[in-house]
């Protein structure tokens, strides 16, 4: 079972690697789009296995954007060096951040994460000289000038380093630290388990790869713009990718943004007008009625039916 | 006979084969990119309907009909870039039209540049948009003024105001502004516009001798309390005084005004957009405002009357915002421009979109000029309106005003 399940994964990274091959540009962007939305529900579910519901995805995906394209726009650097170094400096500026903001919890630590999207935003907008203010920064030329299928190779693989980053991390030591610190914060100090340091860890690697995102996103389009950079899209749209697909668990955020980005296009086409309402009653309806998200509730009803056909659920684990 | 019955019948079907394939004959298509949740974004897809049906309805284009393609850019960057992808390659669209904002139109300019098909853009007025299409896209036209152009308009609609009204002066301008990014970059903006005037210079050159500025935080952002910037401005005196805030602004700042006595001599607002029905409330009454388009424009321009009536007899609803005459606009400008170069031949319809003049519904001839740093920009100036008896009426530019100004502003 195992080695079916590895088989079919690896045939979904082929066909994903290949698709640049024989789809259109427009399919690329479509794939595009769910790849950058994938990524951030992936660090937001991340965080939230700490037990923190953060609402900073928007400020530090928009952060590494702006250093990405303020780097190449004044100081001439190579696009693909500054989309490391957009993240780099999300990642820095989380781990000072972090030390006030991580000793708050719950509903503090929400509220503050939310309100640091607006206080970059504010900044970034005050500072016209350097940033270009409100009337944001345009760059040169977009990355790989506009080639759709490079930069679709680059998101992918962006895309594939964080599933195989949170999947590393719900196997490794970490995954347990933070699972306790969930489940219970006192508890999980007590058995030695240092709470702020796994907490300063995921919130730096979290906040490292949304500024990287967000870097390669200022730079496929070449611009950044304080409202677009800084949208909330990029935090209520990932978070409803999470919360559809299922939370705490990799395969939930990514079937989720696969299955919300391409259900947006499909009614897209469909019905022009008012598709949006439709695509919102969806995401209402499938949180409601599936509270553990698609992918759990297809694996409890698959799990039932392999019993009810004599399948010995034990095998399935295997 | 036989013979003549036979090439009668050959002949007959050719006749039929040809005259089948002109009424299927390929459409020309449209493709456009517009916000369709947003209700300016609406109402100019609603307007481009129109605009191809009275095309369709005349015959079409070169023997062809015209078929329009909406996206909805769901006021996304990313969305809008795909957009243009799925036009170009899935749907294979002869011309891009539409747009909204600038922020999403940024993100289509890679996209754009790539396919380099003829564009005329309608909205996205940042001056970003022009740096970054730059000045060698040739195929690219953009109809809306740009950021810059509308403050420099707004300079000479009040010069020429103030000419032809000796008693109307605008030598003292204070301006109310929001203290977020739009307010704040307003400010900046008419603060180079002062340092400029100092010297005789600009838009305001002629007019400005004296400016001051206060902020606020908008009601749409839990402020609403205006009062002590208010009093900065009573103390200041000004000939014109201008607010930069978004709509829910608007009643709270004139009844607060009233409230205070007082009373410029000119009283402007100028958010983004008006509350509805904000003309119903009797403190509109003498309230300037800036904007493209009207609906009393109706009274004075025989294409504004025709566009008016036409939308809400295949609507049933009154177009409400500029965007639509400009959705309008912006199809019958490129299919004019087809049926005179004749055919869809790039360079061909380029030179003739670059030589038309049209006269549109918004109040003004269209006509192609070079801009800061693309070649092809359409309008270039903003209208003063006023709300007069609970209407809007266009102030200037005189060959297009509806109504005197009523001045001065107050009880």
């Amino acid at each position: 079972m195992r080695n079916k399940a590895m088989l079919i994964v690896a045939a979904f990274v082929i066909a994903a690697a290949s698709l640049p091959l024989f789809a259109g540009p427009y399919f690329l962007s479509v794939f595009n789009t769910i790849f950058v939305y994938m990524s951030l529900a992936l660090t937001w579910d991340i965080m939230l296995r700490t037990g923190q519901l953060s609402y900073g995805t928007a400020g530090l995906f928009g952060l590494g954007a702006y250093a990405s394209a303020l780097l190449v726009a004044k100081a001439g650097l190579n696009p693909l060096v500054s989309i490391a170094a957009g993240g780099a400096f999300a990642g820095l500026l989380a781990f000072f951040l972090g030390f006030g903001v991580l000793r708050l919890r719950k509903i503090y630590f929400s509220i503050t994460t939310l309100a640091l999207t607006t206080v970059f935003s504010v900044i970034i907008r005050n500072l016209p000289r350097l940033t270009g203010g409100a009337s944001g920064t345009v760059l040169p030329r977009a990355l790989f000038n506009g080639d759709p299928g490079k930069n679709y190779w680059m998101i992918y693989c962006l895309a594939l380093a964080v599933i195989a980053i949170s999947v590393w991390l719900s196997k490794s030591k970490t995954h347990y630290a933070i699972n306790a610190i969930r489940n219970d914060e006192i508890t999980a100090r007590s058995s030695g388990i240092d709470v702020f340091k796994y907490l300063l860890f995921i919130f730096v690697l979290t906040s490292t790869i949304q500024g990287v995102i967000g870097a390669f996103y200022a730079q496929q389009y070449a611009f950044v713009q304080p409202e677009a950079t800084f949208s909330m899209n990029f935090l209520l749209l990932p978070l409803a990718m999470a919360l559809v697909g299922g939370v705490y668990s990799t395969i939930g955020p990514v079937v989720g943004a696969v299955l919300l980005g391409l259900v947006s296009e499909y009614l897209k086409l469909i019905m022009p007008y008012g598709h949006l309402i439709v695509y919102g009653i969806i995401i209402v309806l499938v949180v409601l009625f599936m509270p553990q998200g698609i992918t759990r509730a297809f694996a409890k009803l698959f799990t039932r039916k392999m019993q009810v056909g004599g399948v010995d659920s034990a095998s399935l684990r295997d | 006979m036989k013979k003549i019955s036979l090439a009668s019948v050959l002949l007959l079907i050719a006749a039929l084969m040809l005259s089948s394939v002109s009424l299927a004959a390929e459409p020309i298509k449209f493709g456009a990119v517009n916000p369709l949740g947003d209700i300016t974004g609406f109402q100019t897809t609603r307007a481009m309907e129109l605009a191809v049906k009275e095309i369709n309805e005349a015959g079409g284009l070169l023997g062809r009909p015209v078929e329009l393609i909406v996206v909805d850019d769901e006021m996304r960057p990313e969305i809008g870039a795909a957009a243009i992808d799925r036009l170009a390659t899935v749907d294979n669209v002869d011309f891009f039209v539409g747009g909204m904002g600038s922020g999403v139109h940024l993100a289509q300019v890679p996209a754009l540049k790539k396919y380099e098909k003829i564009t005329v853009w309608m909205g996205a007025a940042s001056h970003q948009v022009e740096i970054a299409m730059g000045p060698d896209a040739d195929w690219y036209f953009h109809l809306h003024p740009w950021d810059y152009q509308q403050g420099a308009s707004y300079g000479q609609g009040w010069t020429d105001i103030a000419n032809a009204h000796p008693e109307i002066g605008a030598s003292r301008i204070f301006l109310a502004y929001e203290e977020g990014a739009f307010g704040t970059d307003s400010y900046l903006a008419y603060l180079d516009l002062y340092e400029a005037a100092k010297d005789g210079e600009g838009p305001y050159g002629q007019i400005l001798n004296d400016f001051a500025g206060a902020s606020f935080t908008s009601a749409l952002l839990g402020g609403g309390d205006y009062r002590a910037m208010l009093r900065q401005a009573m103390d200041f005196d000004p000939d014109l005084f201008i607010w930069a805030g978004y709509d829910a602004d608007a009643v709270p700042m004139v009844a607060q005004a009233m409230e205070l006595g007082f009373e410029p001599p000119l009283f402007v607002g100028a958010p983004p957009g008006w509350p509805a029905n904000f003309g119903d409330n009797p403190l509109s009454d003498g309230v300037i405002l800036y904007g493209m388009w009207a609906p009393a424009l109706k009274e004075v321009s025989e294409i504004s009357n025709h566009f008016w009536n036409e939308y809400i007899k295949m609507h049933g609803h009154e177009p409400a915002t500029y965007f639509a005459p400009l959705g309008y606009t912006n199809i019958m400008f490129l299919a004019e421009a087809i049926k005179a170069a004749g055919t869809l031949e790039k360079d061909a319809v380029i030179e003739a979109l670059r030589t038309i003049e049209y006269e549109s519904p918004i109040g003004a001839v269209l006509k192609i000029e070079p801009s800061n740093i693309i070649s092809n920009q359409g309008f270039t100036s903003q209208k003063i309106l006023q709300y007069i008896d609970g209407e809007q009426h266009v102030i200037w530019p005189f060959e297009y005003a509806t109504s005197e100004i009523k001045y001065p502003f107050g009880r």
